[in-house]
This record gives structure tokens, sequence and C-alpha cells, in this order.
């Protein structure tokens, strides 16, 4: 059963850090809110087979992913007490250093909020149909594999 | 009777296109056996799939119409 509407969750492009500092700052308002846990995903260099990651390309089946998403985010509300919530993705290119997941759960208390933070966070990665294609220095590329 | 096939991922890359028809599979089971004809390197993919964008377990009959998805290991994040 759905009790919360269906959010933008993909962003074009990296999540900038005003993006993330606005999105703080308008909780100030909530005054019932004492605790807030955030997650960032950041595109990171690797080095695979001698070459370096210089950006991740992701695509979606955007219906599949923001029913999931939606599905991920009703859990959440279900499981922990939370005041708020808040899941971004990025689709497209990401160069590395930049940020392409942002999570950010608020609550009364802290531990509902990290709880919960991290029970998304390793769902969207496990459940969410979205790709990362790893873009090499040379511009090659190899398909990204989450770690479990 | 035509179904609708999206593929994505490293899929997409294999069969060169993101989307194409195919007939006469009557289920899951066939269209795999199907790919894995056309596209032999498709065999080293653990690729889940979806009907009418539900992921399904085991065999599953396709109709007419049906859009039915070749998803490869989520890697979001």
């Amino acid at each position: 059963m759905s009790t919360h509407k269906k959010k933008k969750v993909f962003i074009e492009g990296p999540i900038s850090p005003d993006f993330i500092a606005e999105s703080i700052a308008h909780h100030s308002v909530k005054t019932n809110i004492g605790a807030h846990s955030i997650f960032l995903g950041q595109v990171r260099a690797d080095q695979i087979d001698g070459q370096k990651v210089k950006a991740i390309e992701y695509t979606t089946y955007r219906e599949l992913a923001e029913d999931k998403f939606h599905e991920i985010r009703e859990a959440a509300f279900e499981k922990f007490e939370l005041v708020c919530m808040h899941i971004y993705h990025s689709l497209g290119v990401v160069p590395c250093g930049e940020m392409c997941l942002f999570v950010f759960t608020s609550s009364k208390h802290r531990k509902e909020a990290q709880d919960a933070c991290n029970y998304i966070v390793e769902r969207v990665k496990k459940e969410v149909a979205v790709w990362g294609k790893e873009i090499f220095e040379n511009d090659s590329h190899t398909w990204k594999q989450n770690t479990v | 009777m035509e179904i609708n096939i999206l593929a994505f991922g490293q899929i997409e890359e294999i069969i060169g296109k993101d989307s194409f028809t195919l007939s006469d599979v009557r289920d899951t089971e066939a269209l795999k056996s199907k790919l894995s004809d056309l596209y032999p390197e498709m065999n080293r993919i653990p690729y889940s799939i979806s009907v009418n964008k539900n992921i399904i377990n085991g065999n599953h009959t396709l109709e007419n119409g049906d859009e039915v998805a070749l998803l490869p290991p989520f890697s979001g994040g």
C-alpha cells in the first residue's frame, strides 16, 4: 500500500555539493528532527588491469527503477521511525571524484536515521535497475560490478 | 505473436541495439535459448528478465505484445 508520493530520484549528471547543502538547509524548519544520516557515493578512480577509471556512465530501465525506489522508500518508512527521507541517483556521465548517490534520512534520534540510511543504500545497490559503465582514460570501458 | 524486447547495459552492447521484436517465443525459457543461439556471448552474463515491468522467477508464458526486458546484474550507486 502506498502512503507516500512517488518522488523524483534521478538527476542528470553528478549530484553537486550545492544541491546537497541546500537539501540539508531545507530541514531547519522541521524541528522534530534530532538526527540526520547521509550517505554519499563518489565515483572512484579505480585501476582495472592497468587502466584508470575517469568516469562512470549510468543508465537505467526507468519505470522499473522508479517503482523499486518507491518500494524501498515505502519499506524504509514502514521499518524505521523516520521524519523524512530523500534518495537521489545520477544518470549519464559522472566524472571520478564527483557524487552519484545521495541518501538522506532524518529522525528524532540517531539510530533510526543511521539504520535506515544503511538499509536504503544496500537495497539501492542490489535491487535497482541501474547500470554503471566504467569509462577509462583511453575511452575504452568495462561494466561496473557491485561488491556484496 | 510478437514480443517487444528491451536490452540494457552489457546486454545492449552485445546485441547492438536497445530494443527489437521477436516472434514465436512461447515462454521466457524459449526466449533465453533463442537468445543464446543468436548471441552466444550472452551465455556468460547471469541476466534476469522482467515481463511487463515485473521481474520473473522461473519460466513465464509470453503473450502477444508483452514487454520483456533483459537485465544484466545491477550496478548502481
